[in-house]
């Protein structure tokens, strides 16, 4: 495994980073894929919710907000 | 008369559709919802002010990310878009945000897969050209294959542009696909035809997830985004140096969801909006209940003392009133929340609250619905209305009647005033009458988390599936469109859950009526009249039962009798004890249940513990029918009503049970208390 890859739960707030892969299976899966979460696709992590959960990511120039727990199946690689 | 052009609304959630819809068919005109389908969906007729050629009907579909099988209203719109559903539309309107194309593509493509006569309402423009962009709308409409017309749904501009090519029609546009060449997708495309295969190849990976049809998946979608791509090449060209999009709105995020200031803002705006329903809604309520009463006394003063007087009176005028005293609360909540979403920070409001709502098994957008239940639950379950996912929804709607409404209120404050020295200090500021009070409000929102945190694991389990929820950019909320969403709210609530309402009180009328004493029974053989009717039988019919939780059959009239609203609770028992308008003032009421006696055994009937046990009783049990309706015209069955008022009602009896049988193992239950 490359040293700059992990899951994008575990990416440091405003770290530009491009999905590997999505880890999960069955509706998971399919929601994460449609919503934009596919190979390529840059994301970033801007903010965690004053709690620490959900965390506020942009992806495809929409902010969304999605469970650290639902954000650790998607691998990520930082932009170098 | 030619039959009216059906419309079909489609579109991503946060778009600008629902809007749309308010603009081409205009607050005065009738809309309905399509019969049949559980998901709510508005059906309206476009405005004539618009001068559309013909008349038409416009159906404002779910919004929707995609056409997948997870949620209902992805089916829903499914199933209409292919022409399979409750309704056929003529013509999709796909509304696409401008400013958000690189999501939104990904829908359309999915439509252009079905092959439908289909307009794209290029919306938001303004929004997109403030932001240093521009749409291509010829490359649009060439790469899409259908026509595109620019709107800005919010002021209204180039509806009428719309609506003219809407109205031509013009021919159905050829199904388009983006190749996949992955041989799964092919497999399936095989067996169900092309669209259709595509469809069931991602609902088979939801249902049932094998490695193959995972790849498949992923295949399909990212051939689909990879087309989207292109397509943004193409037809979206930055027309100045692009200015950091959302600038402002991540300003005001800064505070808004900031680790400290956030919560705040967000303590105070809940607290805002929870007093308006408490306290805020209270003159118009009141006022409500004024008029019904005078109204009341109008007709019996000039009619005099007739039965039909009585129905009149007690059984449609309170019906009409149990109806109208929501009304107030219910348009409160809906300003409310009109008002939140449409600037924005209700999604933020879920954001900031999500991680304390997990742990019961829901997700952020329960909060205000929830919240709003202890003012009251018909506009708390209404207001579900804004959780996307049904089992979330209905698990919702099953936790609200456990926070205590204020309906409750007049019940612990005669129980707790008739059987405790309620003023005494116990420590600092607190008061025997306080802390017994801040006990039933505790016991109520634990029982609602815990409730939520089985429902959500037992009956309501499905599939994990993620939680998004979109950040819209801030707006500025329009007065106007949210009024109308009140309005509409509102005649959905008086003509749905109204009727069924207006007709429970007056069948209850008749129970706690007929049959009637004969005359001369009078007051030396000390029956009331309401002891002799069917209801009063019932309540002694169920004595056996209610003697382990340390009530009588007077008890049990009363519990019945508030079943139209709890706070009945306390004139109803007031009748049992012969006293007129106990609700108006419970002290002589107070005072007799203080003092009941058992006529045989001569112990007193009433005691703290039986008190507390009875305060119990009404933290769990639905005794609302108002509510059970609102369930019902909000899930469109009565399974949930009933299994609502089923469990409500076993727990609330054994909950009182438990707490009168080890109160008296304790030594708590005798006649002398020590609280007295």
């Amino acid at each position: 495994m490359t040293p700059d890859a992990c899951s994008l739960a575990d990416l440091e707030l405003r770290t530009a980073a491009r999905i590997v892969k999505v880890c999960a299976s069955g509706a998971m899966r399919v929601q994460l894929l449609e919503m934009g979460f596919v190979r390529g696709t840059r994301v970033e992590v801007l903010k965690r919710a004053p709690l620490g959960d959900p965390l506020e990511l942009r992806v495809r120039g929409y902010h969304v907000c999605l469970r650290a727990e639902d954000a650790a199946a998607v691998r990520v690689e930082r932009c170098q | 008369m030619s039959r009216p052009l059906r419309v079909a609304l489609a579109g991503n959630p946060n778009v600008g559709k629902t809007s749309l819809f308010n603009e081409l068919t205009g607050a005065a005109e009738a809309v309905g919802n399509l019969a049949g389908v559980t998901v709510d969906v508005s059906v309206g007729r476009v405005a004539a002010r618009h001068g559309a050629a013909r008349p038409i009907e416009v159906v404002d579909l779910p919004g929707i990310y995609s056409l997948n099988a997870s949620s209902e209203d992805g089916v829903l719109a499914y199933e209409v878009l292919c022409g399979r559903g409750s309704v056929v539309p003529d013509v999709i309107v796909l509304v696409l945000d401008a400013t958000n194309l690189a999501r939104n593509l990904y829908l359309a493509l999915q439509v252009r897969e079905l092959g439908c006569r289909c307009v794209v309402a290029l919306n938001m423009m303004d929004a997109a050209r403030d932001s240093g962009i521009d749409v291509d709308v010829d490359a649009l409409a060439k790469a899409l294959g259908v026509p595109v017309v620019e709107t800005v749904a919010r002021s209204g501009d180039g509806i009428d542009a719309l609506l003219t090519t809407v109205a031509r029609g013009g021919p159905v546009a050829a199904a388009q696909f983006v190749d996949v060449e992955e041989p799964t997708v092919r497999a399936y495309e095989a067996r169900y035809g092309r669209a259709a295969g595509r469809w069931h190849c991602i609902e088979a990976h939801g249902q049932a997830p094998d490695p193959d049809t995972g790849r498949a998946v992923e295949a399909l979608v990212e051939a689909r985004y990879a087309a989207v791509d292109q397509m943004l090449e193409r037809v979206v060209r930055p027309i100045r140096p692009p200015k950091p999009t959302r600038s402002r709105s991540e300003q005001i995020d800064r505070i808004l969801t900031h680790r400290i200031g956030g919560p705040l803002v967000f303590v105070v705006v809940m607290a805002l909006v929870f007093q308006a329903m408490f306290a805020g809604a209270e003159p118009f309520m009141k006022s409500i209940e004024a008029t019904v009463g005078w109204l009341q006394a109008w007709i019996s003063n000039t009619f005099g003392d007739h039965l039909w007087v009585d129905l009149i009176n007690d059984g449609v005028l309170a019906g009409v009133g149990n109806v109208v005293v929501f009304v107030p609360q219910v348009a409160l909540l809906f300003a409310f929340i009109g008002l939140l979403e449409d600037s924005g920070y209700m999604a933020r409001a879920a954001f900031i609250i999500d991680r304390i709502m997990m742990k019961a098994g829901l997700s952020g957008s329960s909060f205000v619905p929830l919240l709003s239940g202890y003012a009251c639950a018909i506009p708390a379950i209404l207001g579900t209305r804004t959780i996307r996912s049904r089992r979330a929804r209905i698990a919702t709607m099953l936790m609200v009647p456990f926070a205590s409404c204020s309906a409750r209120l007049p019940i612990y404050a005669l129980l707790i005033g008739a059987f405790f020295e309620a003023d005494t200090i116990v420590w600092g500021p607190f008061s025997i009458g306080g802390l017994l009070l801040l006990a039933m409000y505790t016991l109520s929102t634990v029982s609602a988390l815990a409730m939520g945190f089985v429902y959500s694991r037992t009956i309501l389990r499905g599939p994990r599936l993620p939680l998004f929820i979109e950040l819209p950019p801030y707006r500025l909320p329009r007065l106007r469109h949210t009024l109308s969403k009140v309005w509409e709210r509102v005649r959905g609530f008086l003509r749905d859950a109204g009727t069924t309402i207006l007709a429970a009180t007056v069948v209850l009328w008749a129970v706690l009526t007929f049959p009637q004493p004969p005359p001369d029974v009078g007051v030396e053989a000390e029956v009331t009249p309401i002891e002799h009717s069917l209801g009063g039988r019932v309540g002694k019919a169920i004595e056996p039962a209610l003697q382990p939780m340390g009530q009588d059959w007077r008890v049990g009239i009363g519990i019945l009798g508030s079943f139209a609203a709890r706070e009945v609770f306390i004139s109803t028992l007031g009748l049992v004890f012969g006293i007129e308008n106990a609700d108006e003032d419970d002290a002589p009421l107070r005072e007799r249940l203080r003092t009941a006696r058992d006529p045989k055994t001569g112990r007193k009937l009433y005691t703290p513990l039986s008190a507390t046990a009875l305060m119990v009783f009404f933290v769990y049990a639905a005794q609302c029918m108002s509510t059970l309706a609102v369930v019902r015209r909000e899930t469109k069955t009565w399974r949930w009503p009933a299994f609502m008022f089923l469990s409500m009602t076993l727990i609330a009896y054994v909950a009182a049970v438990l707490v009168y049988q080890v109160g008296t193992w304790l030594g708590w239950g005798t006649d002398v208390s020590m609280f007295v």
